[in-house]
């Protein structure tokens, strides 16, 4: 998208709000130099407060993983509902959250109607959905998505509970916790889902916490690189909450931490077509 | 990778079509007759109506036209065709398709409709011009792959404009009318074209086609309610719950207006249903005393039980062809049957729902039979209705 | 002009082209100006499970849809049919007409005597005819079946349809110049009847000739 688009013309640019302006001025579209983690630039839509919990993982998940889009004048993003949905609202991306559990499907479409419509130009499909989306409503489609190919990527927000509809287990909680629907503690261990991912087709794949934000965004950037031009890409984020895992506000990256040295082990994992295009961009020395 | 390469190659296969306005194709452009099934005839549509995007999934009795779409993918006529996992899958990727900016087809049959049904509301709420074609049949009541079109009464309020098609005649005419009243911009709604399963899809009878080397022109999504997905336009969101969900006036008042838009939209394709399909409903022998209402493929039933109550025992009756259920024609029916003093309502369905809808518009139902109704793949004979009628008369 | 009306069901076996013998012969009724429908019975189609195909004819436009249940013809594409029931519509002879006409695939009468007092009672002709048999000696093959059971049926009643319009009907059928396609069970079960042909033209040729034979062969009946 041409930054023309939503430029005003002289004559409105009193009328237009001090948001809108800022939006223009200072928004997240072709900026010269890469999208990373380390400026989160000053735009509203990142920066200001939105309805989530004091504390809140997923909404720090967001703001990173918009920080880190390679393309963000070129993305479209594809949510469901649940928490993520309110931070998203915000993004100055296009944005769709219709069915619960749709999200992969949805994506699918999309991309393959944009491809058609739009042959050469960079468009960029990211699905951007939390845990119960990916692994337990929306699991075939998501699996079936990979399976086929299709040129979407795919990141979990995993705070391991229903935060929206009010604390419920998801398939992603870990065994033994104690949460409404699972009244004396989850049964069965988290849904292995990134390991699936590897398995159904993913070109690229990445588990990681919000602790480590450098990590988390490059992985952002390049699973949708790589989902641009060699096949489905998945990105495991874990953003506790501290409403419904009841813990302090002020312990989201703590919490987070903690996890890093036991399940939540940094992993990365690409097919060779996957390096080979990365290294071929220039996009492979940085990780290291 | 694999995918673009196949676009390319299909793309590269494409046929000669001319692209040509509505108005040329369905009312204009001269027919040949040909001997198809219904399926043939849903192809013969899609063939015609220069669909970027098909998505299918099998159910009976519905796979044999989207066998035939995937085939016309093949051969060049749609750009890009998959086998999605599910019937919600497929509805959903439609929607995503749609929100793309181009013109996608479908279709589904019972089971697969309600196991779609979240998505219905969607597509309207989205004011997305998707046509789907249901070839209805049972869905549970006990297990069933019969005829019969129960699961219309479940799509009634789903904001979804609906058309019942009579023979494959109507399933072909209505399927590129829907595409032509979908698309218009102060209507935009998704158009759901029904057809009674095997009664009509794998019934090979003469139909009359346009010359296959012309088809619809290329749908335009700049003239949408709701610009494409596609960041050429300035973003946009497409949530479904306006605003920010939580308890406010304003969030109430915007989803009730937004929904009362989509209400409206309806309202505004009657015209272009008047246009392009000949009304919404259609009467033969206008003012008898005891009027059929009948849709799909009880209208064929009916007009054979009227042709022989004619010849054979001289009692004349008239008939109702309701084609569009959404919007509904109740002022048409109700000036229809100002003068019958009893009115029958046959239907492939238990529920009886076009009775309820016909009752719940005009007056005096103390003349309305609701029946007689068949279901579970029963025919029905039109001796059935001459019994009916016979008892009414009486 | 009076409207005349003629219902025809056809029960037989999946795979033995049941459903195509009414595609050709409904082809060929509308391709002499008359009206037409043709229909299967109404399910999923198993390969030696029951199936059932109608043929509406008229000389005006036909709104009746649906299962033929009161016919003029019943042709039987196999004896099992009669003897073991294996049919959709039980007894096979349910709803035939005063005078109706039943065709079977059979050398030998299969109609139990039960049966057979009924179709005296309503005047019903009933003609066997070894359709399997017939084809295989016209042929080479017994998949012309319901080719030589299509050309004893006209050969029966000259007045059904013009024997060169069936022909026509033949050759569109499987020369792929019109692309039908029953159900995707019967499109699959078509490479394989191909490729036992070998090439189209042949095949076409040996069903000409089955329902031309076919159809002597019951004139003299």
């Amino acid at each position: 998208m041409s930054k023309n688009i939503i430029t005003p013309t002289k004559e409105f640019e009193d009328v237009l709000t001090p948001g809108y302006k800022d939006l223009v001025a200072n928004g997240p579209y072709n900026r010269s130099a890469p999208g990373t983690v380390d400026d989160l630039g000053s735009f509203r839509e990142i920066t200001e407060p939105h309805p989530h919990c004091a504390g809140c993982g997923v909404s720090l998940g967001i703001r990173l993983g918009l920080a880190s889009l390679p393309s963000p004048e070129n993305t479209i993003i594809i949510g469901t509902p649940g928490c993520a949905y309110f931070a998203l609202t915000q993004s100055a991306l296009c944005y769709s959250c219709t069915a619960f559990g749709n999200q992969n499907s949805v994506a699918t479409g999309l991309k393959r109607m944009l491809k058609i419509r739009h042959p050469g130009k960079v468009k960029d499909v990211l699905v951007m959905v939390g845990d119960g989306g990916v692994a337990d409503i929306g699991l075939d489609y998501t699996l079936h998505s990979w399976f086929r190919g299709e040129n979407i990527a795919t990141v979990m927000l995993d705070n391991e509970v229903y935060g929206n509809t009010g604390g419920q287990e998801s398939g992603m909680t870990v065994e033994g916790k104690v949460l409404n629907m699972a009244p004396t503690g989850k049964k069965f261990p988290k849904i292995p889902v990134f390991e699936m991912a590897k398995v159904a087709g993913c070109a690229y794949a990445v588990r990681t916490t919000v602790a480590s934000p450098k990590k988390f965004g490059t992985a952002v950037r390049r699973a949708v690189l790589i989902a641009r031009e060699v096949g489905p890409t998945y990105v495991q984020v874990y953003t506790p909450c501290p409403t419904n895992l009841k813990f302090s506000p002020g312990k989201t990256l703590e919490a987070a931490k903690d996890v890093e040295k036991t399940y939540y082990q940094y992993e990365e994992y690409m097919t060779e077509e996957a390096s080979a295009y990365l290294s071929r961009i220039g996009e492979l020395k940085e990780a290291k | 990778m694999s995918m673009s390469a196949n676009i390319n190659a299909a793309a590269s296969a494409g046929p000669n079509q001319k692209a040509v306005s509505p108005e040329e194709l369905l009312l204009k452009a001269p027919r040949e007759r040909a001997f198809m099934t219904g399926s043939e005839a849903v192809a013969e549509a899609v063939r015609r109506a220069g669909i970027d995007m098909a998505i299918a999934y099998p159910i009976t009795p519905q796979s044999e036209s989207m066998h035939l779409t995937g085939d016309l993918f093949a051969q060049g006529y749609i750009k890009d065709y998959y086998r999605a996992e599910n019937e919600f899958a497929v509805m959903a990727a439609v929607h995503g398709a749609s929100l793309g900016g181009g013109r996608v087809f479908t279709a589904t049959s019972g089971p697969g409709t309600l196991r779609a049904m979240e998505m219905f509301p969607v597509w309207a709420g989205s004011r997305q011009p998707i046509v789907c074609a249901f070839m209805c049949r049972g869905v549970a009541l006990p297990p069933s792959i019969q005829p019969e079109n129960i699961e219309m009464a479940f799509l009634l309020d789903t904001g979804m404009i609906m058309f019942h098609a009579e023979n494959s005649q109507d399933f072909f005419d209505f399927i590129l009318a829907g595409y032509a009243i979908a698309e218009q911009s102060e209507v935009h709604l998704p158009v759901g074209v029904f057809a009674d399963g095997f009664f009509v899809t794998h019934t090979r009878e003469v139909i009359m086609l346009p010359p296959d080397n012309i088809k619809l022109g290329e749908y335009n999504p700049d003239i949408a309610p709701i610009p494409p997905f596609d960041m050429e336009h300035a973003p946009m969101q497409m949530v479904r719950d306006p605003l920010l969900n939580k308890c406010n006036f304003v969030s109430y008042a915007a989803s009730a207006s937004w929904h009362q838009e989509v209400l409206a939209a309806a309202e505004r394709a009657r015209k272009h249903i008047n246009k392009y399909m000949g009304g919404l409903i259609e009467v033969e022998n206008p003012g008898a005393d005891i009027m059929i209402i009948a849709s799909g493929i009880a209208v064929s039933q009916s007009r054979d039980a009227i042709r022989t109550m004619a010849e054979r025992d001289g009692i004349t009756a008239g008939l109702i062809k309701v084609k569009s259920i959404r919007p509904f024609p109740a002022a048409e029916i109700a000036q229809a049957t100002a003068r019958a003093s009893a009115i029958v309502i046959p239907e492939f369905n238990a529920g009886g729902w076009l009775a309820r809808e016909v009752m719940g518009t005009i007056d005096n139902n103390s003349r309305v039979i609701a029946g007689p109704r068949v279901f579970g793949g029963m025919s029905l004979p039109g001796e059935v209705i001459i019994d009916v009628i016979k008892k009414a008369a009486r | 002009m009076k409207r005349s009306n003629l219902d025809i069901r056809m029960a037989g076996l999946g795979g033995q082209g049941v459903v195509t013998a009414a595609h050709i012969l409904g082809t060929a009724v509308v391709a002499t100006g008359k009206y037409a429908v043709v229909n299967p019975f109404f399910g999923a189609e198993k390969r030696l499970a029951p199936t059932e195909s109608y043929v509406r004819i008229s000389s005006e436009k036909i709104y009746d849809r649906g299962e033929v249940m009161y016919p003029n013809i019943v042709m039987v594409f196999d004896p099992q049919v009669i003897t073991i029931g294996k049919s959709h519509t039980l007894p096979f002879h349910a709803g035939l007409k005063d005078g109706g006409l039943i065709l079977v695939n059979s050398a030998d009468p299969v109609i139990h005597d039960r049966d057979k007092a009924v179709l005296d009672n309503i005047k019903a002709k009933v003609v066997y005819v070894p359709a399997t048999k017939l084809s295989v000696e016209f042929t080479g093959s017994d998949l012309s079946m319901n080719m030589t059971m299509l050309g004893a049926l006209c050969g029966l009643d000259d007045t059904l349809v013009d024997l060169n319009a069936v022909m026509t009907a033949v050759e569109e059928r499987f020369s792929g110049k019109t692309k039908i396609v029953a159900s995707g069970t019967s499109a699959a079960l078509d490479e394989a009847v191909k490729s036992k042909f070998e090439k189209m033209g042949a095949m076409i040729e040996k069903n000409r000739t089955a329902i031309n034979k076919a159809y002597e062969y019951a004139k003299r009946c």
